[in-house]
């Protein structure tokens, strides 16, 4: 006698069963796109090999890895650490252009090269990132406006800004690029091939915070004021002030994210280069529970992911069906973490 | 109270309305419920009695399908049965009024009634929703409006509308956990006419309360629990309320005397520790506010706040300890304004707060309990000394501080909201008692513990008296105020209606002040 099957709903979530829905979740996004391949007439596993190879099987494809993680991380990180407080910030794909802007006026306009320079590009792409969030951020402190709305809202005047200067008024004069700013003379140098120092400022930076909210005074107060702004004002901890302080945080992380893109990887400021990482910075900080040190290994799952894109696109499939797949994988993930909460119990009959 | 009256023996043969059969639920580290069985008769008012973390609220959750049983069984009318989820077991009749109201505040009450129900018609108007509403309050008697918005009701009135959900739900069994703990004595009153006539009509009713007159008066038969175990199910007119509390805990409950004060305790200090200089504040949420409010609390002393809920008693407790800062009007500690300062700047002066609504303001529930013990003193040594954060020492002043209150806790990195009602009480109160040199604000302070952790909790308060803090008990229980205070203030719309001293009372006359009338020779 078999009985009915049924789920039951549990009160808490279990972690292995978390983590192994995500783990399926990835599983069957890649079957699906596996069999999407297969349809449109070409062989899947043939394609996947060469994913493979062409991402760890030379120091080129470990190099491209290495090169794309450093700003999915930061922008990860932008979007788990404004959610510390309670905050969504949808907008990292707005300050990490400003952030971008900012350190190019920099590099373009401040004579000289060097550590200085660069120091004071980093700086830029922080505040820049950092004003960009100032009037959400003081708007929903002060009159408690929605945040998730006003950032999402400014990404689109920065990306227009962005367009609008590298082809206006900041345009590359030599004739070399009709689209972009001329190449800036300060870069952030490289240590290994194309890999530069962004990747270990990234990484550092995930394990900062992450020490910083679990080993402080401050990153206590950000915890409570997070989990029960009423409980925090009880406990006579200033709500709007660390509310403030880690949206500018946020934003700050984000500007840093365009800043390192435009002085390490592309070495000029054009339209379109955040590429959707901020978007995908969400997902990252979903993937990660928004856990700053998950975050340190979701930007590296969502960089082999759009690095696979990459190579399938020499193949001659579309860059869409990549998107398709990373929103299929976080589709999914979504399913898997609201099933954790459940369990099947077979009922006597 | 007629005992007589309720003599309950259903007919022979009646079968129950719910059997639980040998009921089992462990967490990790801790048996909530091993072994319980339990029979609801058609027409009973069934109490469940037991300490705190007894598994009261575990095991009635584990019938409306909250958790689930690791062990026995639930019968409903001879048929086992199985609950995954709350709606399985309301299809099934069953349902429960949490302590902890799950309304949805912006919606109407009319909206509230009928969300989530199979039965709410489909394109329904706001008018259809609220007539019908209209009628089903008309029928189970349930004074309500059906147009208001939940966020505008009294405490008592957003109860009667989770109990209308339930009812018209074609509930026969509700469970009610802890129902009175924030109610006024008249709304204690209507609740429990209102649970008379539902039982009247075949139906039952299991109610959980720590009020041992009130489950003499209002219940047939009461069920004991004790470390998880059923044991004992009485008839409630072979009991009285001392037997109660000795099957309850297992041991004589001796009720000490708290107005006497200790050899060399701390004499009434001339000079008040704390004064409120006509303090008005406004209110949040259509409540009172305060107004034109003067008050001293002298150190050593135990300054009563009596008057019912809802007559500014929130909004003083916070301009006490800096939550909340006065609109006019100034706080002075020690003879120093504390103009500007917040809640933090208060503690660290010594001054601890009891808030009535723990959950909401005093815990944050979905942190550890290590991070909610050390609320009060993160931000110095041993937990943090300079700045850094040191999650070891943090832990050890959480387990320092559970077992001053005598919470058996198996995990401290588990949510605090997994604690049981009283036990979450008991660790805010040693938390505030802990920094509270100078002043203590206490509100409601024994709300939701059980007889013997009220006992210990009013004899803290008490040595705390006599360690020379002052100490304003806020309470709706006249008993309790007067068994502890050496003056009594009384509230009513904001305003302090007078002070009397405890040794010449004059109980009438805080029965008039409470309803709102002046003391005689006050009037002009
Ligand atoms: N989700 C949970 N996870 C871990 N332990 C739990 C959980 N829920 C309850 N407990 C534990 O089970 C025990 C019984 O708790 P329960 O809430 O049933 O007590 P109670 O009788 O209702 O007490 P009170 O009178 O204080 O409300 C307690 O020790 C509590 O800490
Ligand atoms: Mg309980």
């Amino acid at each position: 006698m078999f009985g009915s099957y049924r789920l039951q709903r549990l009160p808490s979530s279990h972690a292995g069963i978390a983590l192994a829905a995500r783990v399926a979740a990835i599983v069957i996004a890649l079957l699906v796109a596996g069999i999407g391949i297969a349809l449109a007439g070409m062989n899947p596993l043939n394609l996947g090999a060469r994913v493979i190879t062409a991402s760890f099987g030379s120091a080129f494809g470990m190099e491209d890895l290495g090169v794309l993680i450093i700003p999915l991380i930061l922008t990860g990180l932008a979007v788990a650490v404004a959610q510390q407080v309670g905050a969504w910030n949808i907008g990292a794909e707005g300050q990490f252009y400003a952030g971008a802007f900012a350190a190019t006026a920099i590099g373009l306009f401040v004579p000289g090269e060097g550590p200085l320079i660069l120091m004071l590009m980093f700086v830029a792409g922080m505040a820049g990132g950092a004003a960009w969030i100032l009037v959400p951020t003081l708007a929903r402190a002060y009159a408690n406006v929605n945040e998730l709305i006003t950032t999402l809202l400014l990404n689109f005047v920065a990306t227009l800004l962005v367009y609008y200067v590298s082809t206006g008024p900041w345009r590359d004069r030599s004739g070399m690029a009709n689209s972009a700013t001329p190449p800036l003379s300060t870069d952030v140098p490289s240590f290994w091939g194309i890999v530069h120092w962004g990747f270990p400022i990234a990484i550092g930076l995930a394990v900062l915070v992450a020490a910083v909210l679990a080993f402080s005074r401050w990153g206590y107060e950000v915890r409570l004021v997070g989990s029960n702004p009423s409980a925090a004002k009880y406990a006579g901890i200033p709500v709007r002030k660390h509310l403030i302080a880690v949206m500018l945080l946020s934003g700050g992380i984000a500007g840093i994210a365009g800043m390192l893109e435009i002085a390490g990887t592309v070495h000029r400021l054009q339209g379109g280069i955040s590429n959707n990482f901020g978007y995908l910075g969400i997902m990252v900080a979903v993937l990660a529970r928004g856990s700053p040190i998950g975050v340190i290994f979701s930007g590296a799952l969502m960089a082999l992911i759009l690095n696979s894109g990459i190579i399938l696109q020499t193949q001659g499939l579309t860059t869409s069906i990549v998107l398709a797949i990373t929103g299929f994988i976080l589709f999914l993930t979504a399913i898997g973490d609201e099933l954790s909460y459940y369990r099947i119990t077979r009922e006597k009959a | 109270m007629t005992v007589a009256e309720q003599s309950f023996t259903p007919p022979p043969g009646t079968a129950p309305i719910v059997q639980l059969k040998g009921i089992a639920k462990y967490f990790p580290g801790v048996v909530a419920n091993e072994n319980v069985d339990l029979e609801v008769m058609p027409g009973e008012i069934h109490a469940l009695l037991g300490e705190n973390g007894a598994g009261k609220s575990t095991l009635m959750n584990i019938l409306t399908g909250i958790y689930q049983a690791d062990a026995g069984e639930i019968i409903i009318d001879g048929y086992q049965k199985e609950f995954a989820t709350p709606m399985q077991a309301i299809a099934a009749g069953i349902g429960m009024v949490h302590q902890h109201f799950k309304l949805v505040q912006a919606f109407t009450v009319a909206e509230n009634i009928h969300l989530g129900w199979s039965e709410t018609p489909r394109r329904a108007s706001k008018a259809v929703l609220e007539n019908r509403t209209d009628e089903l309050a008309k029928r189970f008697n349930l004074d309500i409006r059906a147009g208001a918005t939940v966020s505008d009701l009294s405490t008592g009135e957003q109860q009667r509308v989770e109990i209308l959900r339930v009812l018209a739900r074609e509930a026969r069994l509700l469970i009610l956990d802890e129902p009175t703990a924030v109610l006024t004595p008249a709304e204690a009153r209507e609740l429990f006419r209102a649970l008379r006539e539902f039982v009247a009509e075949g139906n039952a009713v299991i109610f959980i309360s720590h009020k041992l007159d009130e489950v003499m008066e209002i219940s047939d038969r009461i069920s004991i629990l004790r470390g998880g175990r059923k044991i004992a199910t009485r008839q409630t007119r072979d009991c009285d309320p001392h037997m109660l509390a000795n099957l309850m805990v297992g041991r004589e409950i001796v009720l000490d005397d708290m107005r006497h004060r200790a050899e060399g305790a701390a004499q009434v200090s001339v000079e008040p520790v704390l004064v409120l200089d006509n303090v008005s504040v406004s209110s949040e949420s259509g409540g009172n506010g305060l107004a034109n409010v003067s008050l001293k609390l002298h150190a050593g002393e135990i300054l009563g706040i009596a008057g019912v809920a809802g007559n500014g008693q929130r909004e003083l407790s916070q301009v006490l300890t800096g939550v909340r800062s006065a609109s006019s009007g100034q706080v002075i500690v020690d003879g120093k304004s504390m103009k500007g300062a917040n809640a933090a700047v208060f503690a660290a002066f010594g001054i601890g707060h009891i808030p009535e609504d723990r959950l909401h303001s005093g815990l944050a529930p979905a942190l550890s309990i290590t991070t909610n013990a050390v609320m009060r003193e993160y931000g110095q040594a041993p937990v943090s000394p300079h700045g850094i954060y040191n999650p070891r020492s943090a832990y050890r002043l959480a387990r320092e501080i559970a077992e001053a209150a005598e919470v058996a806790i198996p995990d401290y990195g588990m949510p605090v909201r997994n604690l049981s009602g009283g036990n979450q009480q008991r660790l805010v109160a040693r938390r505030e008692m802990r920094i509270a040199d100078k002043v203590l604000i206490a509100a409601y302070p024994s709300r939701g513990l059980d007889v013997g952790a009220i006992n210990t909790m009013l004899r803290y308060i008490v040595e705390l008296r006599d360690a020379g803090a002052g100490i304003v008990l806020i309470s709706e229980e006249l008993e309790e105020l007067l068994n502890l205070s050496d003056r009594i203030a009384v509230l009513y719309e904001g305003r302090i209606m007078g002070v009397v001293d405890n040794d010449n009372l004059d109980i009438e006359e805080i029965g008039l002040l409470m309803g709102g009338r002046t003391a005689a020779r006050e009037v002009a």
